[in-house]
This record gives C-alpha cells, sequence and structure tokens, in this order.
C-alpha cells in the first residue's frame, strides 16, 4: 500500500502535466502518424507551420474530448451564407470524431462576407450549444478583425476544449471554475485564517457596549424622523442585443443533422 | 508607625491573605480571620503624602526597598509581607477591592494550560517551562460613573426600487432623523498606573464586580500593590475615548429601518458623575524565551490571560498551508459539482 501511494502521485502529476504543456508544445505529439487532417485552410491565411502545429492542437483536443474540432476557412466565391457553408462542409465531407457525420465542434470562417461562424453537432451540438458558440465568437472576433488569425483559432479550439467538459446548460464563464479564481481566494482565505489567528492570540476584547451600560437609566428622550423630500430616477432597460451583427442560431442540415450554432461579423 | 504587619495573635507568624478561603491566615497555625470583621488600623492614622522617606521592617528590621508605587510588598530580607500604609490614606485610600480568588499555583496552572492552546506559538514555548516570576499585583483602577447628554442629527434614506414597462424606477426618500439620548455608564475601568500596558489592562475585562469589597489592608498582605499614578481627572479623557466607541453603536442602534444614514452634526457632552478608586487582581507572568522576555497578565479572578506570545513562522506557514490547500480543495469540488472540470 505505502509503495503503491506514491507511484500513484507520480502518475497523477505526469498526467497534469501533460494536460498543462500539451497546449505549449503542441509540436511534440504532432508526429504521431494517425493525425488526421482539421485544418481546411482554404483561403490561406495561415502559414506551413501555424498550420500543422494548430493540426496537432485540434487532434489532440478531438481525441481527449472524442469529438473533431475542425477550422475551415475560404473565399466563398460563390457568396453563400455561412451557415450554409458550414451546413455543406459537414454533409459532404462527413467529419466526426466517432464515425462519418459524428460529434464535431467546427469554426467557419467566411473570407468573402467577413463572418465567423461556429457550429457544434451531435456531442458538439450538446455542449458547445446555442449561448457557449455564441460566447466563442464573442470572445475571437476582435482578433479576427485585426487578422491575428492563429490567436483566434487557437482561442478556439481552447474554448471548446473547456467547454466540452463543462456540463450542458452551466455558464461556462462561471467565475468559480476559474483556476486563477480559485488559487486567489483560497490564498485569501487562507491569508485571513492565519490572519485572525495571529490577532487572537494576544487575547481579545470581550466587553462590548452593553458591559457598562446602565440600562435602567439609558433611553431616548427625544426623537424625529422627518420626511422631506422624494427623488425618483429611471433607466431604460437595455435589450439583450450584445451580439452585434451576430446571431443566427443552429438549424439542421440538408443532410439531417441537427447542429447548434452562433454567427457573428468581424 | 506607616508599616503594618499582620502578626497571627496565636503564634506570632506573619499572616497573609488566603485567596482560596477569602480570610487573613496564618500559614503556620492555620488560624483563619475574616477580614471584614477585622478593624482597620489604617481609619485611625493620618498622613500627609509622602511624608515618609524610608520605610524599615517590623519583623528584622531591615530598611524596605520599594518603588515609589509600590503600597504593599514582601521584605526582601526576611520575607515579611509588609503594607505601607501611608501610601494608602488619604487621597490614595482605596474605596474598594476584588481579592484575588486564583493563587499563585493556580495561576501557573492555568498559564500553563494557556500555553498549551496556543496554535501558533512554537512547541519549545508550549511547555511553559520556563516561567520566570508570577506576580499578584493590585493593580489602581479608576471605575467612571459616566453620563452623557447626546444630541445627533442626520440624513436618512429609504431606497425602494422596481420595474414599469421598459424603464427600471429607484424611488429615494429623504428623511432629516433626530435623536436626544440619555446614556449613562457605571464602574467603567480603566487602570490608573503608569507601569501597566493600557491595551493589555483593557483586554483583562471584565472583572466581576459582584465580588467588589470595601477596602481593607489585610486583603493586600502577601502581595505587591501601587498606588495611582493618574488622578481621575487626569484620566477622565481616556474614559471619553474608550465610550465613544460604545456611544456611537448606541446611536446606530437608534437609527433603524433606512436604507443609509449620514450624521451631519454629534453633539455628545459627558459628565463625570463619580469615580471610584479600586485594586484589582493582576497575574503578572514574566516568561523567558529563546533569549527575549515576554510579558502575560492574567485576571486575578477570571483566570483570563492575555499578552503577545511568540509566534513561530512554521506554523504559520503551515496552517497556511493547511488552510489554503482545504479551500482550493473544495473549491475544485463546487466547482466540479456544478458540471466544471476538476483540474
Amino acid at each position: 500500500m505505502s509503495q503503491k501511494r506514491p507511484v500513484v502521485a507520480m502518475a497523477a502529476l505526469i498526467v497534469l502535466l501533460v494536460t498543462m504543456l500539451a497546449p505549449i508544445f503542441p509540436i511534440s505529439s504532432a508526429s504521431a502518424a494517425e493525425n488526421k487532417n482539421l485544418i481546411y485552410d482554404e483561403a490561406n491565411l495561415l502559414s506551413e507551420q501555424d498550420r500543422n502545429e494548430l493540426n496537432a492542437l485540434a487532434n489532440q483536443y478531438s481525441a481527449e474530448r472524442q469529438t473533431d474540432l475542425i477550422i475551415y476557412t475560404t473565399n466563398n466565391e460563390e457568396q453563400k451564407e455561412d451557415k450554409l457553408l458550414t451546413q455543406e462542409f459537414y454533409d459532404n465531407r462527413a467529419p466526426g470524431y466517432d464515425k462519418p457525420h459524428g460529434n464535431t465542434v467546427m469554426l467557419t470562417l467566411d473570407m468573402y462576407n467577413r463572418k465567423v461562424y461556429v457550429a457544434g453537432f451531435y456531442k458538439g451540438e450538446e455542449y458547445v450549444d446555442n449561448d457557449r458558440t455564441a460566447r466563442i465568437t464573442d470572445k475571437i472576433y476582435s482578433d479576427l478583425s485585426e487578422g491575428n488569425y492563429r490567436i483566434a483559432f487557437e482561442k478556439f479550439l481552447n474554448l471548446s476544449y473547456e467547454y466540452l467538459d463543462l456540463k450542458p446548460g452551466v455558464n461556462p464563464d462561471n467565475i468559480l471554475f476559474k483556476t486563477w479564481f480559485q488559487l486567489a481566494a483560497s490564498v485569501a482565505i487562507g491569508g485571513i485564517v492565519v490572519g485572525v489567528m495571529t490577532y487572537r492570540s494576544g487575547g481579545r476584547v470581550t466587553v462590548n457596549r452593553a458591559t457598562y451600560e446602565d440600562s435602567a437609566n439609558s433611553h431616548v428622550i427625544d426623537r424625529q424622523d422627518r420626511y422631506i423630500r422624494t427623488t425618483v430616477t429611471k433607466t431604460k432597460i437595455e435589450k439583450n442585443n450584445n451580439n452585434s451583427g451576430g446571431g443566427g442560431g443552429g438549424g439542421t442540415t440538408a443532410g439531417g443533422h441537427s447542429h447548434s450554432g452562433s454567427s457573428r461579423s468581424f | 508607625m506607616p508599616v503594618l504587619e499582620y502578626k497571627c495573635p496565636n503564634c506570632g507568624s506573619g499572616m497573609i491573605f488566603d485567596s482560596v478561603s477569602g480570610a487573613l491566615s496564618c500559614p503556620s497555625c492555620g488560624r483563619q480571620d475574616n477580614i471584614e470583621q477585622l478593624p482597620d488600623p489604617l481609619k485611625k492614622q493620618v498622613f500627609t503624602e509622602g511624608e515618609v522617606k524610608e520605610y524599615h521592617c517590623n519583623s528584622c528590621g531591615a530598611d524596605i526597598v520599594t518603588e515609589p508605587e509600590t503600597s504593599a510588598t514582601t521584605c526582601s530580607f526576611c520575607g515579611a509581607a509588609v503594607v505601607l500604609s501611608d501610601r494608602l490614606t488619604g487621597n490614595l485610600a482605596p474605596a474598594m477591592v476584588i481579592p484575588f480568588s486564583i493563587n499563585k499555583d493556580q495561576a501557573k496552572q492555568a498559564f500553563k494550560k494557556w500555553c498549551r492552546n496556543g496554535l501558533l506559538t512554537p512547541g519549545g514555548f508550549m511547555t511553559a517551562d520556563r516561567i520566570q516570576s508570577v506576580t499578584g499585583i493590585y493593580v489602581p483602577f479608576w471605575l467612571y460613573d459616566l453620563h452623557n447628554r447626546i444630541e445627533v442629527h442626520a440624513q436618512g434614506t429609504k431606497v425602494r426600487s422596481y420595474t414599469q414597462g421598459d424603464y427600471h424606477y429607484t424611488e429615494t426618500q429623504h428623511f432629516d432623523i433626530y435623536r436626544k439620548i440619555r446614556l449613562e455608564y457605571v464602574n467603567l475601568p480603566i487602570d490608573a498606573s503608569e507601569k501597566m500596558n493600557d491595551e493589555l489592562m483593557d483586554k483583562l475585562e471584565p472583572f466581576p464586580y459582584n465580588e467588589l469589597k470595601l477596602f481593607k489592608t489585610p486583603y493586600l498582605a502577601g502581595y505587591i500593590a501601587e498606588k495611582y499614578s493618574y488622578s481621575e481627572d487626569e484620566l477622565f479623557p481616556r474614559a471619553k475615548d474608550k465610550t465613544r466607541s460604545y456611544i456611537d453603536s448606541y446611536i446606530a442602534s437608534t437609527v433603524s429601518g433606512y436604507t443609509s444614514v449620514s450624521y451631519t452634526n454629534k453633539h455628545i457632552d459627558t459628565t463625570l458623575k463619580n469615580a471610584d478608586y479600586v485594586l484589582l487582581p493582576v497575574w503578572m507572568v514574566n516568561y523567558d524565551y529563546n533569549h527575549k522576555q515576554y510579558t502575560f497578565a492574567m485576571n486575578g479572578q477570571t483566570g483570563k490571560v492575555v499578552g503577545k506570545p511568540p509566534i513561530s513562522k512554521a506554523k504559520v506557514a503551515g496552517w497556511f498551508t493547511g488552510v489554503a490547500a482545504v479551500s482550493l480543495l473544495s473549491l475544485k469540488l463546487v466547482s466540479w459539482m456544478m458540471g466544471g472540470g476538476f483540474l
């Protein structure tokens, strides 16, 4: 038993390290021969190296979450709608981790209309629902408009990877889920507890205002609460319209595959 | 004769105050005299303050070496308990005294127990085997009776908010508030000794006032006593300071039901109704740890210990790490149960 413990701990530590370091060194797993192509850069936005690195990262995440993470860029010469582009891509090329037309989360970048569309199919639809696809497009559109495609795509991969591990329906931006917040809160709690212990080690004051008060002879002699005026301020309630040029939602492809989705201009 | 001693009428030994029975008792033959029924020789004598420069022990005749504030001590040559009566008469006569109910051994035991409970104190300190001295001191206190007339003006608001149509309304009602309060404080203790740390003495409170006895010198036999260094008028500002936070919270308790209150004018008129000079029992413990002196005080009635113990950096680090780790784990668990990832 005592022999096994350190082994288990070491194994856990290695798994932890690998998962933490993996996004930083995506090349390390790029050599695996069975890597399939998940980056369809038909608008030629990425360098050869960026493309390879993103593909390696996408493959690794896909395997861990059992869901293909696909990036599809196009010049859209036929001037189709971004949603339709996504649906045709899915129907024609049949992506999916588990089977053709299987679990997928994909990003479609329409360079003609300058629109980005994120969609989830099957497990992807369940975990990366309309709300979460909207969150992803919200977080990457500014990088896209500045032309930082590589950074935006990496964010897409990381966010999809994160959301695919969060129970469907919960708010992924809840601060409780953030590791930095958990760490900061723990350190703060530790600091406060130790601070209070140190402060109290010298003895506490255990008398309060009632200890020396002669309550029989202490009272309010006179009191007045005079109403003067009422002021009213009103603010217009903002309609939930922060997806400027966004929206869309999911749908069903011509091939009968239901999906979630959100579109946004960049 | 300014030096008082208590000789046992049976055997002639020096008698001392016994905190267990509350009587003047003879350690040799066990005779016990009820102090409240003893005639106090002090009442018959009149001295002028500072008249006497030298004191001689009645038992051995040696000079009694004291500090100018000391009013009771033991002879450093023969160990006899002596009371310097001229420092306890006239203006210096205490009205009342709370005698010790904890004796020296009990004080030591209580202190050792307290040391063991220190969560942040170093291990070497917790064994409490370096007690240098345990001294029973009657510390001079003034018990103030204060009369406060308070008048307060304030602005208060009550805020209500609601939604109607496309608008969110915030309705604020403004009020003029006035309170006139009479507030009495009785037996507010302020320590009148220059030597004693004020903060330490404040933390020793509360003293059980039901144990207050009319002052008689035999209560001091065997202990050290001091006379006050500051008069009741000199300490009046400290008494006002001490009640200030009590008064503020009393005022706040009379102004309720408002969303916010801002005071425009607080007028507090404090008058000193009465101040009693009393002696309160304190055990002072001197402790030597790591070549440093630590001083602790213990309430001679309740056994409450105060004073800054040494803090072990290792234990602080240990507690910090432990608490932070447990918090992190529980936060992770909470986020995991809400559906988040564990790592």
